[in-house]
């Protein structure tokens, strides 16, 4: 599992190399082998990785490499004997064990499991279990050396060894009658001398790599099946137990991502590297110093995170080897990254180019909102990441009695059995007082996809009172509680969701992107709150204020009057109220977006959202009125400029607003440049007609105030029409801004909220599409019409702004596609902009 | 005559089977059988929408309808076996764990080709470790039998490329059918989730912690 080719210590012959090659027969000395060029083809990633420890001056263990292919002359006893007789370098045997270990060209899982213990037999057992102290795990290792041999060298039957294993539970009774089981059923008793034991398990690495089993996991990682193997043979320590063991340490902490040797060790001769049962690396008996320093030497050596694996003992610790992390976290690669740049080992650009936009979005994943004021009713294990709030059910049955309230609710329970899995399902979260992050419950909450905290063990839960208590607080059945199964904290009552804020290194990160980057990031943004956020995270200016989000709720009725007016005077009325409201939102908006541009969308209204239901109407004129009005299909019915040729006054109204609230902000000295964006054009005409209303409502202005409101007038091209149309529509617009979810939905002729749900999955699953279209721009179709306006629009007015609003606006590719067809910015959502920094760089720097 | 007689002398061999099938699955999802509904008539089993779940009096029944005579040799055998099994359902439970989770506490989305190899390798471990308790077990309780083909078919499913079948909770994965054995034996010996943790606990920490570890 060693990652050597992606990072620069894969590449041993480049890097090291001054050490005189050890020829040592067919073997190679650990850390000699760089001088002749050899690499994993010879070495095996084992071997490579002694090179790069012993170029580092870290140190190992005792050993050497049977190259890739030599791996059978082990199998000879006068071979192996040889090979013991070069890693105990001439120490006494009777006081060695040796341990051998496979690996292969490249990184591969499936490799043989490490043999321990060669050497041991029933004349030194006594020896080294006094050595160690403990007898039961010496016997316990030597069973599983003894088994493995068993099984495939000496062709014991498996049934034979399955029935000793599950008879004879005492470790040393149990390699006693597996020796026994050798003689009496194998080809050969296991035999006492080193040299011959070493040969047969130099045999069952081989028997092992050639097994079906074997076989399959190099199928399932694409490996040829003939890969052949390295051997290594290291010395193995004895010592008493307290004062010998092996750890992990890892270089980074995954929740800040910066440097912080950690880890754990366990006593003994203990295989393991789980943390589970182990201690932590500060009270190393040795002290954890040599550790820290070699986690450091290789982070430094890789340029990335890595986790070290070690043992130690009183003569100090031995590196058994290290692993590159191939998928640090999001944190980390931020946190890498920047310090990596800023000591200048690798550049600006590299460290951009580490982050994907992903991480970004990681990084800013929802999260509580924490203030310190709530209740923290129980800490437990973080099992399944996500967070919910709900109501408490203490048994499966409740879970599912509530939820079909259509209450959330949250499975508290002190464990869960299969007749659990209903109320799992039923419910948005799970929280248990037992088991750990391996529980039953925590493996079918991660498979159904709820968050889940468990092993909660300070929970006292009462099914038949209805209460849970935890320390001093207490909640019962059908209260609220907040579960966080990232952190593994459950609190009492709702907590509020926020999106994480930036980190300083990625705001670092996102610095540089803008030094790089061509495209602008703009944000979608229809009020001063969202304009606020979006500046925060680096929106150059508004691409998108849609002001009919300003009129859901309480304003829906402003925009009624002015639908439902039977008269031009009722309809005036109806619009000074509506300009009246605007000017207040205007004027929040403007001033959050400082001297930035800001794109204002005219009214976009699909009647069907605006119109009041039926049963809603106060008189009956209104309410026959409002049928009149119904559409087959509002997404391409009277709406966006063909809702303002239809009422005159409209957008006339919004222009006054908007302009006045400039003029407000301007006397405060702010002054936002102003960008009138007209929807849903499909003809030149339709565009010449709005723009004359807008300019002599601004001339309008101008002669009440005697001040020339500065803007420019722009359009959407979210139909076809408008695309193929555009360079005469730039005779009007000085600006066109792609609506690509509208235009995507008339270029493929369909309607999203109806069909995306049915149709998307099966057409992706058949490969008739890779990505929906409303995720990732399509670039043949619809990327060939904005290719086409552009050139079209550039043609006929060169300094013409280009741009695109919606979602695709925060898509890598999509970006990436924007970048390539010239457009100045894209737009996006504000919580999505430090992903479209980033994506706009890359875009930059893959062109 | 025991109140477990009293319920149960009226039901039929298919209504007894599915009380007890049901109560060892936990739910079932679907049309409900004819001796399903029987179950519902008599109050063990209630619907909730498409799923049908045993009542907790239910869970009693079943546990008494399949216990093992206290004290006798055959429960003494397949207590030594569930020692035997409970180390392994610990190592099963993490290596799911592995699957779904990665150990920097992202989620497993199958595109790592190796690291998915490296758990499924380690899955044999588990499964020919199991097979031979399995073997035993049968010996003395019959229905043990139905496990073995059912973990291999879950088994058969992953190698062929279907992730979902190593621990999914909604397909008769491999996790699942192990649950279904593991909830059988509990209820075999009359014994609690909790007796069961507690005796897996102390079971792992006896054996200390000497699972060897790969070299690459």
């Amino acid at each position: 599992m060693y990652a050597y080719q992606e990072s620069p210590v894969t590449a041993p012959e480049e890097h090291l190399g001054s050490n005189p090659p050890e020829k040592l027969g067919d073997f190679i000395a650990f850390g000699t082998g760089s001088a002749t060029g050899p690499s994993g083809s010879v070495l095996g990633t084992r071997g490579v990785e002694m090179e790069a420890l012993v170029q580092l001056g870290l140190p190992i263990r005792q050993g050497i490499t049977v190259p890739v292919g030599s791996a059978e002359r082990l199998t000879e006893e006068r071979s192996a004997a040889e090979a013991i007789s070069l890693v105990s370098d001439g120490l006494p045997l009777a006081t060695h064990l040796f341990r051998l270990s496979a690996s292969a060209p490249v990184a591969v899982a499936g490799l043989p499991p490490e043999l321990l213990c060669l050497g041991l037999s029933l004349d030194n057992f006594e020896q080294h279990a006094e050595t160690l102290g403990r007898p039961d795990e010496l016997g316990a290792v030597w069973a599983g050396t003894i088994r493995a041999v068993a099984e495939h060298a000496l062709a014991v039957p498996a049934a034979a060894i399955s029935g000793v294993v599950l008879d004879v539970v005492d470790s040393i009774a149990q390699a006693q009658a597996l020796l026994d089981l050798c003689s009496a059923e194998g080809r050969a008793p296991y035999p006492s001398g080193v040299a011959e034991q070493l040969a047969l398990a130099a045999r069952v690495m081989l028997t092992r790599w050639a097994s079906p089993r074997a076989q399959r996991a190099r199928r399932a990682q694409g490996m040829a099946s003939d890969l052949a193997l390295a051997l290594h043979l290291e010395d193995q320590l004895i010592h008493s137990w307290e004062q010998m063991g092996r750890g992990i340490a890892v270089s980074r902490d995954s929740e800040t991502g910066y440097f912080s040797p950690h880890g754990h060790f366990h006593s003994g001769l203990a295989q393991s590297t789980t943390a589970e049962g182990g201690h932590v690396l500060a009270v190393l008996p040795i002290g954890s110093d040599e550790v820290s320093a070699a986690v450091r030497a290789l982070e430094t050596a890789s340029r990335t995170a890595v986790e070290v694996d070690f043992e130690y003992s009183p003569a100090g610790v031995r590196v058994i080897g290290f692993q590159a992390d191939r998928r640090p976290t999001a944190r980390t690669t931020v946190a890498l990254s920047v310090e990596l740049a800023e000591q200048g080992v690798i550049d600006r650009t590299a460290a951009l180019a580490a982050i994907s936009p992903d991480a970004v979005s990681e990084l800013l994943h929802a999260r509580f909102r924490l203030t310190g004021s709530e209740r923290l009713l129980v800490r437990g294990l973080p099992a399944s990441p996500g967070a919910a709030i709900g109501r408490v059910a203490l048994t499966s049955e409740r879970v599912v009695e509530l939820a079909q309230t259509g209450a959330p609710v949250i499975l508290v329970a002190s464990e869960t059995t299969p007749a659990d899995l209903p109320g799992m399902l039923a419910a948005q979260a799970i929280v248990t007082s037992r088991g750990g992050s391996a529980s039953h419950a925590a493996v079918v909450a991660r498979g159904i996809g709820r968050p889940a905290v468990c092993g909660a063990g300070d929970l006292n839960i009462n099914p038949a009172t209805g209460e849970v208590r935890a320390g001093q607080w207490s909640v019962r059945e059908g209260d609220t509680i907040s579960v966080d199964g990232w952190t593994g904290a459950v609190y009492a009552g709702t907590i509020a969701i926020r999106q994480t804020e930036p980190t300083p290194e990625l705001r670092t990160v996102l610095g540089w992107a803008d030094d790089v980057r061509r495209l602008g990031v703009r944000a979608n943004a229809d009020t001063g709150q969202q304009t606020e956020v979006a500046i925060s995270l680096g929106a150059e200016g508004i691409g998108l204020c849609r002001t009919e989000h300003q009129f859901l709720g309480d304003r829906l009725p402003l925009i009624q009057h002015v639908l439902l007016a039977g008269d031009s005077d009722t309809e005036r009325t109806a619009l000074v109220a509506l300009a009246a409201a605007q000017r207040e939102d205007f004027r929040t908006l403007l001033r959050a977006v400082g001297d930035r541009p800001v794109t204002v969308r005219l009214l976009d209204a699909p009647l069907h959202e605006f119109l009041p239901h039926h049963a809603e109407h106060a008189n009956p004129a209104d309410a026959e009125l409002a049928r009149s009005l119904r559409e087959e299909n509002p997404m391409m019915g009277v709406r966006g400029v063909r809702l303002a040729v239809l009422h005159e006054g409209l957008y006339p109204a919004q222009v006054q607003a908007l302009f006045t609230a400039w003029l407000d902000v301007a006397a405060e000295g702010i002054r936002p440049q102003l960008e009138v964006m007209v929807p849903l054009v499909s003809m030149v005409e339709e565009l010449s007609f709005v723009t004359a209303l807008i300019r002599r409502e601004a001339a309008a202005i101008t002669e009440r105030t005697g001040v020339t409101v500065p803007y420019r007038v722009g359009t959407m091209v979210e139909t076809p029409r408008a695309a193929l149309l555009a360079g005469r529509l730039v005779e009007e617009a000085e600006f066109l801004s792609f609506g690509t979810n509208d235009l995507s939905q008339l270029t493929f002729g369909l309607s999203r909220d109806d069909v995306e749900r049915r149709m998307l999955a099966p057409y992706l699953e058949q490969g008739l599409l890779t990505a929906s279209p409303f995720v990732s721009l399509d670039p043949d179709g619809v990327g060939e019409l904005i290719s086409l306006a552009v050139t079209r629009a550039r043609a006929a007015r060169p300094d013409v702004k280009l741009g695109l609003c919606g979602e695709h606006g925060a898509d890598p590719s999509s970006i990436a596609l924007c970048d390539r067809l010239g457009l100045d910015y894209v737009s996006c959502s504000p919580q999505r902009i430090p992903i479209a920094r980033l994506a706009a760089a890359h875009a930059t720097m893959g062109s | 005559m025991s109140d477990t007689e009293d319920q149960t002398q009226d039901m039929s061999e298919p209504v007894r089977n599915a009380l007890v099938e049901l109560v060892i699955r936990g739910m079932y999802r679907g049309e409900p059988s004819a001796a399903q509904a029987a179950l519902v008539e008599r109050g063990l089993a209630l619907v909730k929408g498409p799923l049908l779940m045993p009542t907790l009096q239910a869970a009693a029944l079943a546990g008494s309808l399949v216990r093992t005579p206290a004290g006798g040799d055959v429960e003494a055998r397949v207590r030594r076996l569930l020692e035997a099994f409970l180390p392994i359902n610990r190592t099963l439970r993490e290596l799911c764990t592995a699957w779904q989770i990665r150990p920097d506490g992202s989620v497993n989305d199958h595109s790592d080709a190796m690291y998915d190899a490296g758990v499924r390798d380690r899955l044999d471990d588990v499964h020919d470790s199991t097979v031979p308790v399995l073997d035993r077990l049968t010996a003395v309780l019959p229905s043990i039998g139905e496990y073995a083909p059912r973990l291999q078919a879950a088994l058969d499913r992953l190698d062929s490329g279907e992730t979902a079948w190593l621990a999914s909770p909604l397909l008769e994965s491999y996790h699942t059918v192990w649950m279904h054995l593991h909830q059988e034996l509990l209820m075999r010996l009359g014994m609690t989730r909790k007796e069961d943790e507690e005796l897996e606990a102390a079971l792992v920490a006896g054996q200390a912690a000497l699972v060897p570890r790969q070299a690459g």
